[in-house]
């Protein structure tokens, strides 16, 4: 119980990283999102609807991501986010802190990455 | 499926969302869920487990709502976008047309069925409206055109709306009149150009002084005639047309002076006009017409007239009558047959024309607007899918005008791209149809050539196609209520009962519009079926004709000519594969020269009672022969005949034989000139009527003489031949010019070819009724089709109930099939009302059928019907075939 509040907030700060790095490549929708972080961590890390769409609207309100109803036939309409150029340059600025941070951390602790 | 939706917008109570917002987000969150859920089933997690799964992600639902209260996402634009702020007018009308071209990219199926119905309604109209263009609308290349007009004789009495003006008429017309500023007449003749080495016909044109003052027109180079070379005996002076210029001195500025040889005489260029100087048609060089005042030979002139400003045709019509019978009781008492007439210079270039342009831009204008009905069919559906849309534009605040403004851009846009196709594909039909027409059939004046009101046109036309489809569907869509459309889950979205009406309203007017136009091209492909069994009354087939013209100044004598002529005849009976040659001043659509006989024994006529003129020709002893006529009684001319002054004879055809002496044999009786004078002539032998003036014209009375008995300078001839008459022409063109290198030979046409051109107009329009007339019922049967496919589409539940309620697949195809054709019916009756109305119209063009021929009727209608259901039963089928138990499922 008592991590929990940590656990939130450094999933927070690192989520925005996260979501923009995994719509980098193409747009996908949020259920894919969800299942690509649940998978790629190893199950570790894993976004609830609760959490993950808050989220996705937020970095959409900030012009990060940019959310588009597709039609496919036969099938529900789906939102698909993509990268805007803004946010291609926050998940450059993200990642550059991120590594230093984990390398900080790194020097402290001595834990190896692989 | 678990309905998610409920537990989602139960959760997101708190937040306190925007209804639209909320409804985006519940349907994203939904299909989150819904994802969730088929996952856990496909692992084989069981129904219960695995919807309570998928909920327990909305756990922290308070995290939620509160995330969402604050997260302020904008709700990304619907398809049809948002207008910026502060945005100019401009800005925002090319914004909406960057988001309609945008929408319809994203159907492409739909967009190119309406650029491609549209391309073909306006492609249609693009080309019979440039042929319509320059028929009636393009200025004549005069100044102040409307002041000119056509100035004849007629004579209703000899069965004749043009006589042509007499040589005394037109002198005392000049003289007295006081409501024409100027008067000019003229002759269109040929005559023979030649120098030391070749010879060539031109077309040469003999005109009173006062003509290029007229027409308003002025020499390139050089001057207009004089009065004193317009005389008897004046000098020779020619003005040369611009491409005769060209082509004889290749545009020489020094030509002034020089001289010509026409018809073995010589003529002194004083001008050369410009291009534009087409009166009268095809003329290539014009010189005076020297007429003389006591000369009172036949009605041959033509004549145009400037009216004096703020004078009517009708009042300058009964100034010239006036001025015309006043010369009755002078002694010219023909005038009380003969009388003016005036009529526009387009009118009596174009003659029929004028009817048959305006029917066929009728015709083509119903398959524009079969194709604008069906468009708007296609929108009206589509704007009833996207209400949806519309209803979140709505709840956003978009105005009803801003929605109808972007559904038009989107109609603008289609029209537009269909415009351009149209215009295109249009260009092409117009050549077709231009390559179709023969060049000599029409006034030079008369080009096909893209123009601004051409231009102006086809955007007037795209533009209403534009708004008539686009914006009856747009009041429809943007009265769209938001709540409704937002609450129903947009995959089944019905039809009102107006819409619908709407819709079944378009079909019967398709339907109707596309019987008119067959009903229509049936019965002027019947009358051109029946124009093409016309018996023509001689043998076309193997036939060439061409006029060679004997040159008054060196065959002066009648001798001469005769001797000449039985010169050529002899030599090319001798061509190999020649079978008959002769000899006429007019073989069949080869002009009328008219003239009046008195019979013996005739009844003087009353005062009333009408004369018809007869049709004179004068042949050698061989036409007959070589033209291939038939005798119903008597014997073609022989060498003898005419040569004796005491026995002249002569031939005439059936309807002549008929109109003097009715049932009775014509042989041995006389007839003469109405000259007392002039001698009796017996008849000899009466022919079968000829269809001289076309398959589909009336034939006048004829009276045949023989070249003996009148010579004649100027004549056809007339070879048969057992191989390809084209093969004639080279052996004949070098007997001709070994015998007169001078003489050039003119007018060289197969009888069959002249036969087909004289059908042209009547095959072109034929053939266009039945092009369009089968693009109409296409559209109409595509229309049918779409719209009770689409009443299909939109009963699948119904239909489903019905049959899972134990109707009978066959019930289900009935009961479509029945309400599709009610449609036909009733769209049907009213085609039939307008075609039985409306086939009146069309008398004029038609021959040998009546305009209600019932065989006619039952064919189309019948053919309709067929269309129609062969358009219902594809839906009606699919219809029968639908599983209850999905289509209660369909949603």
């Amino acid at each position: 119980m008592t991590n929990q509040p940590l656990d939130r907030e450094l999933k927070k700060g690192s989520a925005e990283l996260l979501i923009l790095s995994l719509v980098e490549q193409r747009a996908r929708h949020g259920y894919e999102i969800s299942k690509l972080i649940d998978s790629k961590s190893g199950g570790t890390l894993r976004f609830q609807v609760a959490s993950l769409y808050p989220l996705l609207y937020r970095l959409e309100s900030r012009g990060w991501i940019q959310g588009r109803w597709v039609e496919k036939a036969g099938q529900r309409r789906r939102r698909y986010y993509r990268l805007t150029a803004q946010g291609r340059q926050v998940l450059i600025a993200q990642r550059r802190g991120w590594q230093q941070f984990v390398e900080a951390i790194r020097r402290i602790t001595g834990i190896e990455y692989a | 499926m678990p309905d998610w939706e409920s537990a989602i917008s139960q959760r997101l109570g708190p937040a306190n969302l925007d209804p639209v917002r909320e409804a985006e987000v519940v349907e994203e969150l939904s299909q989150h869920l819904d994802d969730r859920y088929q996952e856990l089933r496909a692992n084989g997690v069981s129904d219960a487990e695995a919807r309570r799964r998928a909920l327990e992600e909305l756990k922290d639902s308070d995290l939620l709502a509160r995330e969402l209260a604050r997260s302020a996402r904008p709700i990304a634009p619907p398809s049809l976008g948002t207008l910026p702020e502060s945005s100019g007018y401009f800005y925002g009308f090319l914004h909406d047309l960057k988001i309609a071209c945008r929408n319809l990219r994203f159907k492409p199926a739909f967009s190119l069925m309406v650029i491609g119905m549209l391309g073909l309604g306006i492609a249609g109209n693009a080309a019979i409206f440039s042929i319509f263009n320059a028929l009636f609308l393009r200025p004549l290349p005069f100044p102040e055109a409307e002041r000119l007009i056509d100035v004849d004789e007629t004579a209703p009495k000899w069965n004749l709306k043009y006589v042509g003006t007499a040589n005394p008429d037109f002198f005392q017309w000049q003289k007295a009149n006081t409501t024409f500023d100027g008067l000019a007449f003229y002759t269109n003749g040929s005559a023979n150009l030649s120098d030391k080495d070749s010879a060539q016909r031109v077309r040469a044109a003999q005109v009173t002084y006062t003509l290029m003052d007229v027409l308003g027109i002025k020499p390139v180079l050089g001057r207009n005639f004089l009065p004193e070379e317009d005389r008897p005996k004046a000098t020779k002076v020619v003005l040369l047309g611009h491409d005769l210029w060209q082509r004889l001195f290749q545009g020489d500025r020094n030509v002034l002076g020089r001289t010509l040889k026409l018809d073995e005489e010589t003529y002194s260029i004083v001008g050369v006009l410009p291009r534009e100087a087409v009166i009268p048609d095809q003329a290539e060089l014009w010189v005076p017409l020297a007429g003389d005042p006591k000369d009172s030979g036949g009605w041959y002139l033509s004549g145009i007239g400037r009216l004096k400003r703020g004078i009517s045709p009708e009042q300058a019509l009964a100034d010239l009558t006036r001025v015309h019978k006043a010369e009755i009781p002078k002694g010219r008492t023909v005038n009380e047959i003969t009388s003016p007439i005036l009529t526009p210079l387009r009118d009596r270039a174009l003659g029929d024309f004028r009817t048959v342009s305006r029917i066929l831009l009728g015709a083509v204008s119903v398959v524009l607007l079969i194709a604008c009905v069906n468009v708007a069919a296609l929108m009206l559906v589509r704007g009833s899918m996207r209400a949806k849309e519309i209803a979140i534009r709505t709840a956003m605040g978009a105005s009803r005008g801003r929605i109808i403004r972007q559904l038009l851009s989107e109609g603008l846009v289609l029209a537009v791209a269909g415009g351009v196709v149209g215009v295109l594909v249009g260009d092409l039909f117009l050549r077709a149809m231009v390559s179709l027409m023969p060049k000599d059939n029409l006034p030079r004046w008369i080009t096909f050539e893209l123009d601004g009101r051409f231009a102006l046109f086809c955007v007037a036309i795209t533009g209403a196609a534009a708004i008539l489809f686009a914006l009856a569907p747009s009041i429809q869509a943007s009265r769209v209520d938001p709540r409704g459309s937002l609450q129903d889950n947009g995959s089944r979205t019905t039809l009102s009962r107006a819409k619908r009406a709407t819709l079944g309203a378009f079909v019967v007017f398709e339907v109707a519009l596309a019987l008119l136009l067959t009903i229509s091209s049936g019965l002027l492909v019947q009358a051109f079926r029946k124009v093409l069994q016309v018996d023509p009354g001689f043998r076309p087939e193997h036939v060439l004709t061409y006029r060679v013209t004997l040159p008054q100044a060196t065959y002066k004598k009648p001798e001469l000519a005769n001797a000449f002529f039985d010169r050529l005849t002899e030599r090319l009976r001798a061509v190999p594969g020649v079978q008959a040659v002769g000899l006429a001043t007019a073989p069949p659509l080869g002009g009328h020269w008219g003239n009046f006989f008195v019979a013996e024994g005739d009844k003087p006529l009353g005062p009333n009672e009408k004369e018809p003129v007869v049709l004179q020709i004068v042949a050698s002893p061989g036409y007959f022969d070589a033209i291939g006529m038939t005798f119903v009684g008597g014997r073609p001319f022989n060498e003898r005949d005419g040569e004796s002054k005491d026995a002249p004879v002569a031939i005439v055809n059936e309807s002549f034989a008929k109109a003097h002496w009715g049932h009775a044999s014509a042989l041995g009786k006389r007839i003469r000139y109405h000259d007392p004078k002039s001698h009796w002539m017996e008849i000899i032998g009466v022919t079968k009527d000829e269809k001289h003036y076309g398959l589909d014209q009336e034939m006048r009375p004829s009276v045949f003489m023989p070249l003996r008995q009148i010579s004649r300078n100027s004549l056809a001839v007339v070879m048969r031949g057992s191989i390809d008459p084209q093969s004639l022409v080279a052996p004949a063109r070098e007997i001709l010019r070994q015998m007169d290198p001078g003489l050039p030979m003119f007018a060289v046409r197969t009888m069959s070819e002249q036969l087909n051109r004289s059908l042209w107009a009547r095959r072109a329009y034929s053939w266009l009724f039945g092009a369009f007339s089968t693009i109409a019922l296409l559209m109409a049967a595509a229309g049918l089709y779409g719209v009770v496919s689409y009443a299909v589409t939109q009963r699948t539940q119904e239909i489903g109930i019905r049959m899972a309620l134990g109707a009978r697949p066959e019930q289900v195809l009935r009961h479509v099939l029945a309400g599709g054709m009610v449609l036909v019916a009733i769209g049907l009756s009213a085609g039939l009302a307008g075609a039985l109305a409306g086939g009146q119209l069309l008398k004029t063009m038609l021959f040998g059928v009546s305009p209600r021929d019932p065989m006619i009727y039952a064919a189309v209608i019948s053919g309709v019907i067929c269309i129609g259901l062969l358009a219902n039963f594809v839906p009606a089928r699919r219809a029968a075939s639908v599983d209850p138990i999905r289509a209660l499922r369909f949603e």
